[in-house]
């Protein structure tokens, strides 16, 4: 791969171009364009706190230093992105919204108008390119290969090439494995990479510095393999069209650029390196910016400073989202189902065709593909639902065509005398269906019913594939904060049993009613009979 | 009353019912005898519009079908029919998720649309007059077949319909409960009611209907007195049928 700043050959000439005016008249063109720009940004947005704010995306889970879930307080986020965001957005006048998302599909996340901007460590690549702008870099950064500490064969990326490298999904180190053919697996988060490195299950993992210098620099059992190589750059990213908003950004990122706020951020997080000077817009004139360094941070990622109490009370929150996305789910699924199960019981050709197919293919279908599908798919024709009410939407589209299917064997239940009995009555057949057919066929779909609730209950974690907040993310991003894998993965189990324990109690006591109805019938006709 | 006139019935290739004439005058009770297949079911089904007649023409509680109308005005001759003719089943099809109050008000509350309170009194009444005054807040499935039975007839009566008809109403009664029965239809003609009823007991017959009819092979053979029919058929048919009867 490239170093980071050839993204394309336009951009180049344009930073050489800056680079020329820079030199020949120092700290006037630019600070006076960039000073008169932010003034005129001031001016229109006079009373700048009612301004919209600016909501930005990253993916928390794994993800130190630059936005991550802090372990002393597993109800807040940190990192040195977070803080610069901050920063930036006072440089920009507005409030910063932290929208929590899904790496993997972080620009399609962009587009969906999830947020307004992606800083998570985002590189210029040229596929990015195509859909979505980048501001000016804001950071240099390095690749870094980490080995086990006994390893002796391996000293380079050079050396891989038979062997399986560790890397984040989706990223340039990724796309230099490739490009390089280098058999390698990417992974959501470097928690896992590094994990599994030690675990044996890849033999290196090449990352980001920064965040090899949190993950695993501190592990005694990994080592780092070779110096840091190759240049590139983090940015942020916008929407296609979004040019003012662009304009803002890169007049921000300047501003704290040299003012040495970011500077002074990055060297509190140990991020600070000589390289980030080839971002500055000016030369520093006299003195240093960043006399007064602050302390290091420290940041353990480890289970020893991390608050539990905090972390049950972000469970909790998780699982009341999950308790409404299966209750939402549910009464989909319910209504829905309904009017499936006439509409293939009763309904013209035409409407059981339909209501076969809607079946079939819910039915056929993973849900993960669906909620993908109307997450990602839907948008393009117009149609973006935020990710809670798309797993909500998705979910009861779903489990409607399992209920329609209930509800049709519980309604051909209904013995034909049934209805003939209301019809003599003089009822009409709508009538007749809703007193008399239907809640007799509700009583027999009840113990069914249940279970397709318990099982949606457990499904809402599918949501996770799309950043809906619910248990499963709670625990992946909790988890990756703490290394607590184990005790976190019994607690959210005892969350989830807490849950459908009840509901499967309740399913069995109506099936047991049920059958006790049904053999006391029995008997009673025996003895008619 | 019931009027009849060359009422018949085809369905696919299959003849059902050919040419039947009948009058039931109001305030009488009609028996229907005749082998199984004979047709009397189809027919007693055709008087409330559960089978459709494809030939000549019944008239029943003042609502006349005919076999040449469209869909349409059919159904909705049908549903005023429904209104005026009654009907118990053999195998009574009580509401099971209703109580016995509430299989009886159903109808009265949601097709007639009347008061609930004024419809439950009177179903109250009605379910007293037949012994079952202590059984209105049960549910059906904790009734003997006679008590189901009774409810059924109740539940047919509280739309106080002109006709009503009944379905091998003896089939499941043992001989005590089926003069019982007998009773209770007696004392509804006397106030009033016109009744048909499908049966195979001549017993019961005996007991409870003015006249009989006599089916075979779909078509109407002997209509006739009680008396006359089980005691001096005319037509062999009946004769050979009355011989092997019980």
């Amino acid at each position: 791969m490239r170093p980071r700043k050839s993204f394309s050959p336009q951009r180049r000439r344009d930073t050489a171009l800056k680079r020329t005016v820079n030199k020949l008249c120092p700290c006037v063109s630019v600070v006076k364009c960039s000073a008169l720009l932010v003034a005129c940004l001031v001016l229109i947005s006079a009373d700048a706190r009612a301004q919209a704010p600016l909501r930005w995306g990253a993916d928390p889970s794994g993800g130190a230093p630059y936005v991550f879930t802090d372990p002393k307080h597993p109800d807040k986020y940190v990192g040195y992105e977070l803080e610069m965001v901050e920063a930036l957005a006072a440089a920009m006048n507005r409030k910063p919204e932290f929208v929590p998302t899904d790496w993997q599909t972080i620009v399609t996340s962009l587009e969906r108008g999830e947020f307004d901007v992606i800083v998570n460590g985002l590189e210029p690549t040229e596929d990015r390119a195509r859909v979505i702008l980048f501001s000016k870099p804001y950071y240099i950064f390095q690749l870094q290969l980490t080995v086990r500490k006994n390893e002796t064969r391996i000293n380079g990326l050079e050396d891989c090439r038979t062997r399986t490298v560790g890397t984040l999904g989706n990223t340039a180190a990724s796309r230099l494995l490739e490009k390089e053919n280098i058999p390698f697996k990417g992974y959501e988060d470097p928690v896992g990479a590094y994990r599994d490195l030690e675990l044996g299950r890849v033999d290196a993992v090449l990352m980001d510095v920064p965040m090899e210098a949190f993950y695993a620099r501190p592990n005694p059992r990994l080592k780092p393999a070779g110096e840091p190589f190759m240049r590139g750059a983090y940015v942020i990213g916008l929407r296609k069209g979004d040019d003012a908003l662009k304009a803002e950004v890169d007049a921000g990122i300047d501003k704290i650029t040299r003012d040495g706020t970011l500077e002074r951020i990055l060297r509190k997080w140990g991020l600070w390196n000589d390289a980030q000077l080839d971002l500055r817009p000016k030369p520093a004139a006299d003195g240093s910016p960043g006399e007064s360094t602050p302390e290091e941070v420290k940041y353990e990622i480890t289970s020893s400073t991390f608050n539990w109490s905090e972390a049950l009370w972000r469970l909790t929150r998780a699982a009341l989202v999950t308790v409404l996305l299966s209750l939402g789910a549910m009464v989909i699924a319910v209504t829905l189902g309904l009017v499936l199960a006439v509409g293939q019981s009763r309904g013209p050709a035409w409407v059981r065709a339909l209501s076969t197919v809607y079946v079939e293919f819910f039915r056929g279908t993973p849900v993960l593909v669906q909620l993908l599908f109307l997450y990602f798919g839907l948008p393009r024709v117009g149609l973006a639902m935020p990710g809670w009410l798309t797993a909500l939407v998705g979910l009861g589209l779903n489990y409607a065509a399992y209920e329609s299917q209930v509800y049709r064997a519980a309604l051909e239940a209904i013995p034909k005398g049934q209805y003939e009995a209301a019809y003599a009555l003089g009822m009409s057949p709508v009538l007749a269906f809703r007193r008399i057919v239907l809640p007799q066929a509700l009583r027999i779909a009840l113990p069914p019913m249940t279970n397709d609730f318990v099982s949606l209950f457990k499904d809402t974690s599918v949501a996770f594939a799309i950043s809906v907040w619910e248990l499963a993310t709670a625990y992946r991003e909790l988890a990756n904060a703490s290394g607590e894998f184990m005790l976190l993965g019994a607690i959210v189990s005892a969350f989830y049993l807490l849950m459908s324990l009840p509901l499967a109690h309740l399913a069995r006591r109506l099936e047991l009613r049920l059958q006790r109805r049904q053999a006391l019938r029995a008997v009673e006709a025996e003895v008619a009979g | 009353m019931i009027r009849i006139e060359g009422l018949g019935k085809v369905a696919g290739e299959t003849r059902i019912l050919r040419g039947v004439n009948l009058e039931v005058a109001p305030r009488t009770v009609l028996g229907i005898i005749g082998p199984s297949g004979s047709g009397k079911t189809t027919l007693l089904r055709c008087m409330n519009g559960f089978e459709r007649i494809t030939e000549g023409s019944l008239e029943a509680g003042g609502v006349r079908l005919e076999a040449g109308l469209n869909e349409k005005e059919y159904q909705r001759r049908v549903k005023q029919l429904r209104r005026q003719v009654g009907m118990v089943f053999q195998h009574f099809y009580l509401f099971p998720h209703l109580s016995v109050l509430g299989n009886v008000s159903e109808a009265p509350v949601y097709v007639l649309k009347r008061p609930r309170a004024e419809v439950e009194a009177q179903a109250r009444q009605l379910l007293e007059a037949v012994g079952l005054g202590q059984r209105a807040e049960r549910y059906p499935e904790s009734l003997s077949g006679g008590e189901q039975q009774r409810v059924a007839i109740v539940r047919a009566l509280a739309m106080r319909p002109e006709v009503l008809l009944f379905d091998e109403p003896t089939s499941a009664l043992d001989p005590r409960r089926s003069n019982e029965l007998a009773g209770t239809l007696r004392g509804l003609v006397e106030q009033g009611q016109t009744m048909v009823i499908v049966t195979h007991s001549m017993k019961f017959l005996e007991d409870v209907a003015d006249r009989v009819l006599y089916m075979e092979s779909g078509e109407a053979v002997e209509l006739g007195d009680t008396a006359q029919i089980l005691n001096d058929p005319q037509d062999p048919r009946t004769r050979d049928f009355i011989r092997h009867a019980d």
